[in-house]
């Protein structure tokens, strides 16, 4: 009983530094460009954790996901980037879209996150 | 004598993840805190790894808290009640877990001279314009405002108001002021949504990307202003759409041209009509298709069919336009091309009707063709914030392509240009440029004027 313990207490502490380090299952890389971001469609499966690296290929853009209440600035070309980490929790569609005007197709620069 | 084998061996399994990864992660989280806080200066024992790396976890604690009670910026959008008040079912780890540092930038933090934005876009663009012989001349070509408001996630307004040549005054040849774009767009699926109003007509490269640092040369290339009259913008509605793998799709039904305003100097860029005086009798269709799936490479294509007599009662001649155009990257060249056609029917009927009614021959071409290919390279290193682009792009434009029966090509609009020049961007968003254009024709007799062109354009 007690070796089982040790075991336990041994595989609990090598859990808690995997855990610890913080490694996302999934490092994506997303550009945006007037007027997409590249993919636009991103596929994670459901309890996955992924983050998204943003870039720019010209001016500054935004990364707004309405459903998830985020909304990050991505800074223009060779500017840096920016960095969101998420826990896909539940299944189903997620449009990502974005946030700073950019010019003539603004709008329509948008994408979506589907948790299988 | 097994069991202290045993513990020993997990203990130095444990330490051996444990000391280079606590090591990591101090210096992981010292080094976002400088981001957050540029006055950070990191305490306690170096040896002390355990106590330096708690410590740090709730001084970035603290600090996100602190941020996350003060009030939003003005720029960002504030998340609507009803999407906060349920847990959201892709969930952004919440910035309490600091020691995961879910969201984090790695861009230099803002600084007291960083860049500010305002709650309004827009362009401008400044002009020295030379032709062979004469002197400068400077020209505040356009002053671009541009407002977006979202009604809702799902509605959403654009709208684009330009002044070009800085003055207008009633009854005199000045400038223009113009509505570029209005319209509303209806989003209901990313591969169908509707859109309404004063569109930009999805032709070509420059005539819905024409924000002043999107583009080599002081001027539009030619082929994009003669035979793809840019800026081409009408009233109408359409649908639009992200198909999957990189395409996506503009569709539009729109209101058409104006053959009485065509000429042989231009082609059918007189004849748009950009919202006034407009008709909607004989609606123009218009789609584009884009495929953009592959990082760098854009390639599209376009297609325009409509009417255009409105104006000229008896004759109502159809113009069609095609289009194909490509651009890429690779390292520290860009590449961009575009080659465009344009058909025109009952052309000769036209010219007589047009010729009746002015007294003066338009001789307008029953086909017109363009194309152009623009090599760049970037000569500043990519990790420079500067960046210094030459550049060098053939075009090659004739509005008299193919005369109807019984009209002569006017060689002087058989025309071809060499422009090359520099372009300086000491921000993504600003352009400083500089060309020089050689002009030729086919002509004999009337032969085209070289230019030099200063300007300074930019996007906020």
């Amino acid at each position: 009983m007690k070796r089982l313990c040790l075991l336990l207490l041994c595989s609990a502490a090598f859990a808690a530094q995997k855990a610890d380090s913080g490694k996302p299952d999934r490092v994506i890389t997303i550009v945006a460009e007037r007027f997409t971001f590249n993919p636009s469609k991103i596929v994670l499966k459901e309890g996955e954790t992924a983050e998204f690296v943003l870039l720019s290929d010209d001016t500054d853009h935004g990364f707004r996901i309405p459903s998830a209440g985020v909304d990050l600035a991505i800074p223009q070309q060779s500017k840096g980037e920016a960095r969101v980490r998420f826990v896909a929790r539940k299944r189903g569609k997620y449009v990502f879209e974005c946030s700073r005007p950019c010019g003539a197709g603004h709008n329509l620069m948008r994408g979506v996150i589907i948790v299988k | 004598m097994r069991w202290v084998a045993l513990l020993v061996l997990c203990a130095t399994g444990v330490c051996a993840q444990t000391t280079p990864d606590l090591e990591g992660r101090v210096a992981e989280l010292e080094r976002k805190m400088r981001q957050l806080d540029p006055d950070f200066t990191p305490s306690g024992s170096p040896a002390d790894l355990s106590g330096r790396l708690a410590a740090l976890e709730k001084k970035m604690e603290d600090l996100l808290s602190q941020r996350a009670a003060a009030p939003p910026p003005a720029a960002e959008t504030t998340p609507k009640p009803a999407e906060t008040a349920a847990q959201p079912a892709l969930e952004a780890i919440p910035p309490a877990a600091a020691a995961l540092q879910p969201v984090s930038y790695s861009a230099p933090p803002e600084k007291a001279d960083e860049e500010h934005r305002l709650p309004v876009a827009g362009y401008m663009d400044f002009h020295l314009n030379k032709e062979s012989g004469d002197s400068f001349r400077p020209d505040f070509h356009r002053f671009v405002l541009l407002f977006g408001h979202s009604f809702s996630d799902r509605i959403k307004f654009w709208s684009e108001f330009e002044l070009e040549h800085a003055l207008l005054e009633g009854g005199e040849e000045t400038g223009e002021v113009a509505l570029e774009q209005a319209y509303l767009d209806f989003l209901v699926k990313p591969y169908l949504n509707f859109r309404a109003g004063m569109m930009l007509t999805p032709v070509g490269i420059i005539n819905e990307r024409h924000e002043p640092p999107a583009f080599n040369g002081v001027e539009r290339p030619f082929v994009e202003t003669l035979i793809i009259p840019t800026t081409w913008r009408e009233l109408g509605f359409g649908i639009t759409g992200d198909l999957g793998r990189g395409f996506r799709y503009r569709a539009y039904m729109i209101s058409s041209l104006d053959a009485s305003r065509f000429d042989a100097a231009e082609g059918i860029t007189g004849g748009r009509t950009a919202g006034f005086d407009a008709s909607f009798r004989n609606p123009a269709k218009v789609a584009r298709l884009e495929y953009a799936g592959i990082r760098r490479l854009t390639l599209g294509t376009s297609f325009y069919t409509g009417h255009a007599g409105f104006n000229t009662p008896g004759i109502n001649p159809r113009v069609s336009l095609a289009e194909f155009d490509g651009r890429y990257s690779f390292r520290r060249l860009d590449f961009r091309g575009l080659f465009a056609n344009t058909w025109l029917n009952r052309a000769g009927e036209l010219n007589h009707r047009l010729m009746q009614q002015s007294g003066i021959n338009p001789n307008i071409a029953r086909q017109m063709r363009g194309w152009y290919l623009e090599p760049a390279i970037h000569v500043m290193p990519r990790r420079l914030r500067n960046d210094v682009i030459l550049f060098a792009r053939y075009e090659k434009y004739n509005t008299q392509h193919r005369m109807p029966d019984g009209y002569v090509p006017l060689d002087q609009f058989n025309r071809s240009s060499w422009v090359t020049g520099v372009t300086f961007k000491p921000n993504a968003d600003v352009a400083i440029k500089f060309d020089y254009v050689f002009n030729r024709n086919k002509s004999s007799v009337v032969r085209p004027l070289d230019g030099i062109n200063l300007g300074v354009g930019w996007w906020f």
